[in-house]
């Protein structure tokens, strides 16, 4: 059992040169880090936002509201579409969230009712019998409906909370409902909540085809009714050719004006007519879907409440053939032509995109307003004094801990054992960094507390194997003998012993959320790792030890 | 070079089952006494389960001062308040009730607004008697200002919500459950104007009504399942008798460990709860050294009695047990002592936990294998084939 081939010591030393230079970012001064290569730098653990200081929000999204309204835009269009078929009915109720219920006065027109109905929207589940229709989601359109609006929820944060790309925060989904959103570095939650609260700009607006018509020479003046702004797509190629410049605009303090950009760096711009034919939060919906002939092309379909709807109604029948210019935040997204007149609230946006394009567009489309309102259900904020006295705290622990520790173990066990179980436990600790870095898990102030815990029982499986490698010699064994004895019969209880810890570590990573995943993740790494490096290492290091010394007695 | 000191070698073999019957009357009279103190003194729970407002504020100047504060925040009308030193003399932790979402928050809301937004603002209960907020503006505002303005109260709003064009006022749509979600902020940001004169805020936490309920019934199953997972695992490795032993000790010690937070009035919070999930996982780390010990001498000396035998086994561990609950010991001293505010109920815990949990692997786990009569034809023989392999090689 002692005698262990060369490749396994090989290995062992393999594994834990690795976790070494895994663990080596953590360790190093920032001096020298910024001599290395940046990706080898970069991969280091991260601060929890309470050793970090920032601000942390849990946000419900109220979907309830959100798919009642749908659904009552819904019955409207189904009242309108039976009463075109000539489906007498009594009335169309909304059940909220989840259903629409038709009662029709003859039920003999049922089967036409329903047949009615699935063209408005093919998803839903017909049930109900006699004169009553019962339409609902099913539970797959249900969870896909949920998911569509969380994520556009998180997009829209996204653009909002980090509209500089220098805040770097952390948005992301929680459960069915839910979204985290964890920014480092700030402590006035006003701030951020006003983030929240603000609105992207969307608004159409016409071409000015007049002064589009002279091409790439946009006059110095324009007329007063019209102004330029950058596309999209020319913002993007300027970020590619003159990446300097776009970054220049980024961080403009007040922010550059459409018509600035475009006369200063000349991406591609477009003039458009300043008055907003209509605005983003009258938008509903839109989607990326395909058209119905014509080949199936992706196109973008589009929503509008009541209100929005009329203007552009109005808007179009006056300007077919004419571009209509949508603009976010100050770039030009799309501009189809019309084509007709596009009364109804809803239209389509044709045009040669591919199916990741209309996707894009759709979603920018929407970013205008938050589809649900989201509630703070949870938040925490910790100023960065806080969190370096949490560090303080934390590290001061950890170090006396780990010294107190390894002098009772050198006490113990003497140089030669305790050194090597001291080792070890160093070499356990590298792992747990080594670990939480491949992982990409941050340190929280539990974390801290989990890795003095693991400093404590990594050592115990040394203690297990010790002691029975000093009964093995006060039974008169070999020196060799005892050792190899010791580590072979102690194995079955340090295993039972980490496995049952790491039950408890593994459930409470499961159930946690925040900062005490921070102490399960760092809790089960160091117990999974310790089963590494106090037994398979310390073995090594005791064969290695035993070949070249070849003790007669155990000094133990 | 130093010689090995044996630290707990002892050269007196105890009769530790010998005390079996004092240990158990004074375990089940000290678990009595835990289950009563969390049945009828509780649990103080922390705001992560109960929901609630925690603030940590440092006096500008000088020591906090309690009294003034208690006073100062009590009268903004945000119901129950409990103040506590964290730490150091000048910090110190506010501690606010759940907020119900009663009118008293939205007056909170137009004092709030009054200071942050300016006087003549106005905030009062919509009137369909549902969660609804009616704001008013001293002057007529546009989309921007109303977003600025309801930013300040801490709302996150839907755009569609406010009114359109300029007008001094917006009915903000809320259910019932939303504002009291809502008020959590208003009464932060009550605290904050009431006390930031004096006192810098270094952090805040608040949970709401709804995330406390849920941490309290998934904490319980967590604990729940912890136990469950833990005995299976055992059962799945030794007899029964071992499991039901190791799944006694491990009650005791969780169920004392909850006696200790209801003594010491610690904080009952997220990461107490980690704390006794570690304890129960700890727990049995000292039991099945012990049990496995057992285990192999009761194959070893099959004509000894159960009490000698586990006699025998606990002096033969003794110094592993002392050892092993000694280094872990020390790592959580040291948190005790150095490990800051935050982790004090959690290090304490744990402490207790160590403690115990070598305590009840020796009285309570093996004492219950004496109740439970373990006799050796009862171990399983396909543990005995491999142990003949073994010893073979």
């Amino acid at each position: 059992m002692l005698n262990l081939p060369r490749w396994q010591t090989i290995v062992i030393i393999a594994i834990t040169v690795v976790s070494g230079l895994f663990a080596l970012p953590n360790l190093l001064p920032s001096k020298v880090l910024d001599v290395l290569p940046h990706w080898y730098s970069q991969s280091r653990i991260g601060l929890g936002l309470d050793l970090r200081g920032g601000a942390h929000f849990l946000l419900e999204a109220d979907l309830r509201s959100v798919l009642t309204e749908r659904l009552t835009n819904l019955s409207d269009s189904v009242r309108s579409e039976l009463r075109k078929q000539q489906v007498t009915f009594k009335d169309v109720n909304v059940e909220p969230g989840r259903a629409l219920v038709i009662s029709l006065r003859d039920e003999a027109q049922r089967a036409k009712a329903i047949e009615a109905i699935r063209i408005l929207d093919p998803t839903l589940v017909v049930s109900g019998s006699g004169d009553t229709i019962r339409l609902a989601y099913s539970d797959a359109e249900l969870f896909r409906r949920k998911k569509e609006v969380i994520d556009q929820s998180i997009e829209i944060l996204r653009r909002r909370v980090d509209e500089t790309g220098t805040l770097e925060p952390t948005i992301t989904r929680q459960g069915d409902e839910r979204i985290l959103l964890q920014v480092p570095g700030i402590k006035d939650t006003t701030d951020l909540k006003r983030k929240i609260n603000q609105t992207a700009k969307l608004t159409f607006h016409l071409v000015n085809e007049d002064v589009a018509a002279a091409g790439a020479n946009i006059p110095a003046t324009l007329p007063p009714t019209t102004f330029l702004a950058p596309t999209r797509e020319g913002m993007q190629d300027l970020r590619r050719s003159n990446p300097k410049a776009w970054e220049d605009i980024q961080a403009a303090n007040p922010r550059m004006s459409p018509e600035q950009i475009c006369r200063r760096y000349q991406p591609q711009c477009l003039p458009v007519l300043k008055r907003v034919v209509v605005g983003g939060e009258d938008l509903d919906d839109s989607k990326a879907t395909f058209e119905q002939q014509q080949g199936g092309r992706p196109i973008i379909s589009f929503t509008f409440n009541s209100a929005g709807g009329r203007a552009f109604c109005a808007a179009t029948r006056a300007n077919i053939g004419k571009r209509l210019a949508i603009q976010l935040d100050g770039e030009i997204i799309s501009a189809p032509v019309v084509q007709s007149a596009i009364c109804g609230g809803s239209g389509i946006i044709t045009g040669t995109f591919t199916t990741q394009q209309t996707q894009e567009q759709a979603l920018l489309l929407r970013s205008g307003a938050l589809p649900a309102t989201l509630t703070i259900i949870q938040e925490s904020t910790v100023g960065a004094d806080l969190g370096a006295d949490a560090i303080r705290a934390g590290t001061v622990a950890a170090i006396v801990g780990t010294v107190l520790v390894a002098l009772v173990m050198f006490v113990a066990y003497g140089p030669v054992f305790g050194g090597f179980a001291n080792l070890a436990m160093l070499v356990n600790l590298l792992m747990v960094f080594a670990g939480m870095s491949i992982l990409g898990a941050s340190l929280t102030l539990p974390g801290m507390a989990g890795l003095v815990l693991t400093v404590g029982m990594a050592v115990d499986s040394n203690v297990l194997i010790y002691e029975r490698v000093r009964e093995e010699k006060a039974l008169g064994r070999s020196a060799f003998s005892s050792i190899a004895t010791g580590y072979e019969r102690a194995m079955s209880a340090i295993i039972d012993a980490n496995l049952t810890t790491l039950i408890a570590a593994v459930l409470l990573f499961g159930f946690g959320s925040g900062p005490i995943r921070g102490f399960a993740t760092t809790l089960s790494l160091g117990l999974l790792t310790s089963m590494f490096s106090s037994t398979i290492f310390t073995r090594m290091l005791l064969s290695v030890w035993v070949r070249w010394r070849r003790p007669t007695e155990l000094l133990i | 070079m130093w010689k090995p000191v044996h630290l707990f070698a002892f050269k007196k073999k105890f009769d530790f089952l010998g005390q079996r019957k004092v240990a158990l009357i004074v375990s089940t009279l000290i678990n009595i006494v835990a289950i009563l103190g969390v049945a009828f003194v509780g649990l103080n729970f922390g705001i992560d389960f109960k929901g609630g407002i925690a603030i940590q504020a440092r006096a500008k100047q000088g020591v906090a001062q309690l009294d003034t504060l208690r006073s100062t925040v009590g009268a903004l009308g945000v119901g129950e308040v409990s103040l506590q030193e964290f730490g150091e003399a000048s910090t110190v932790l506010i501690r606010i009730q759940r907020q119900d979402g009663g009118p008293q928050c939205v007056a909170g809301a137009q004092r709030v607004l009054q200071k942050r937004a300016g006087a003549g603002w106005q905030a009062k209960p919509g009137a369909g008697g549902t969660g609804d907020v009616e704001l008013t503006a001293p002057a007529a505002l546009d989309g921007a200002g109303w977003r600025d303005a309801v930013s300040r109260v801490g709302l996150t709003i839907l755009e569609r919500q406010l009114p359109r064009g300029a007008t001094n006022t917006a009915k903000v749509d809320m259910t019932p459950e939303q504002r009291a979600e809502w008020c959590q902020q208003v009464a932060i940001k009550q605290v904050e104007d009431a006390i930031g004169a004096n006192y810098e805020i270094r952090g805040t936490e608040s949970v709401g009504p709804k995330v406390g309920d849920e941490l309290m019934v998934s904490g319980i199953w967590a604990v729940l399942a912890t136990m469950a997972a833990i005995v299976i695992y055992v059962w799945f490795r030794y007899e029964w008798q071992f499991g039901v032993g190791a799944l006694i000790a491990m009650v005791h010690d969780v169920l004392t460990t909850l006696g200790i937070f209801v003594l010491l009035q610690l904080d009952f919070s997220l990461t107490a709860l980690a704390a006794v999930l570690t304890i129960a996982g700890y727990s049995i780390n000292d039991t099945v050294v012990i049990f496995d010990r057992v285990r192999e001498n009761m194959r070893r000396y099959k004509k000894l009695g159960l009490i000698e035998l586990l006699n025998l086994s606990l002096n033969e561990t003794l110094s592993r047990t002392l050892m092993t609950s000694g280094t872990v010991f020390v790592a959580v001293g040291a948190l005790v002592l150095f490990g800051g505010p935050v982790l004090y109920s959690f290090s304490v815990a744990m402490l207790w936990g160590v403690i115990v949990g070598t305590y009840s692997s020796v009285w309570i786990a093996c004492a219950a294998l004496v109740y439970l009569k373990l006799r050796p034809d009862q171990l399983r023989p396909v543990e005995e084939q491999e142990k003949a392999e073994k010893a073979k090689t």
